[in-house]
């Protein structure tokens, strides 16, 4: 398959993943049934953490690696999770993405990178300090599109 | 913001590829963002207190009437 990366893209990832700290792992959970996205999904994924050294893809089958699957939460394909390794033990920030991270949200998935990779959301302290009040689990998903 | 409390989760969903799930909420507009399965909706770019009001809001809602 072509790249669907170009030169210049490559230059302006680089850039951002110069504020890349501990090293992340990007857990892909992939299917060969019924997945359209899945195959283009994984090259993208393996085109942009090939640029930095930080970055580590795994690649498993949702359906072979049920229960690694369901340790991340993932129930869908193409699903990953983005997981902050600054030591042995991952720390799994609950970040999830479904589908192709294409256009707005390829921006999103580069930034999200770098904030997991720093450990920093860059949000308002006000905002930290009342998030972190928050006593029972919440669920956020945002629907978005690839334009 | 899931960064900042382990209990927060984020998921970010590709509409097209998934579309029973984003009909199950009533997408219309991107992006939307829905807190604990529909108890809170934002559409649209917001600023950061703007969605932690309605995630505050959607916690005492579902506290409010697990206590009725």
């Amino acid at each position: 398959m072509a790249p669907l990366l170009n030169e210049d893209n490559h230059n302006r990832v680089r850039e951002v993943f110069k504020e890349m700290q501990s090293p992340v792992d990007v857990v892909l959970f992939s299917s060969k049934a019924n997945c359209e996205y899945c195959e283009s999904t994984q090259q993208l994924l393996e085109e942009v953490t090939g640029l930095s050294e930080k970055i580590q893809l795994e690649v498993h089958d949702l359906d072979a690696d049920r229960d690694l699957a369901a340790s991340y939460g993932i129930d869908k394909a193409p699903g990953f999770a983005i997981v902050a390794k600054p030591a042995d033990t991952p720390v799994d920030f609950g970040i999830r993405f479904y589908g192709i991270p294409s256009g707005h949200e390829f921006t999103t998935l580069v930034n999200d990178l770098v904030m997991v990779s720093a450990q920093s959301s860059g949000l308002n302290p006000e905002t930290v300090s009342s998030l972190q009040e928050i006593k029972t689990p919440v669920h956020l998903q945002v629907f978005i599109t690839p334009t | 913001m899931a960064m900042e409390n382990p209990l927060i989760t984020a998921d970010m969903v590709e509409v097209y590829e998934f579309p029973e799930l984003a009909d199950r909420f009533g997408v219309s507009g991107v992006p939307q963002t829905t807190i604990n399965e529909g108890l809170g909706t934002v559409v649209g770019a917001y600023p950061e207190d703007y969605l932690l009001d309605e995630i505050r809001r959607a916690i005492q809602e579902a506290e409010t009437s697990q206590g009725a």
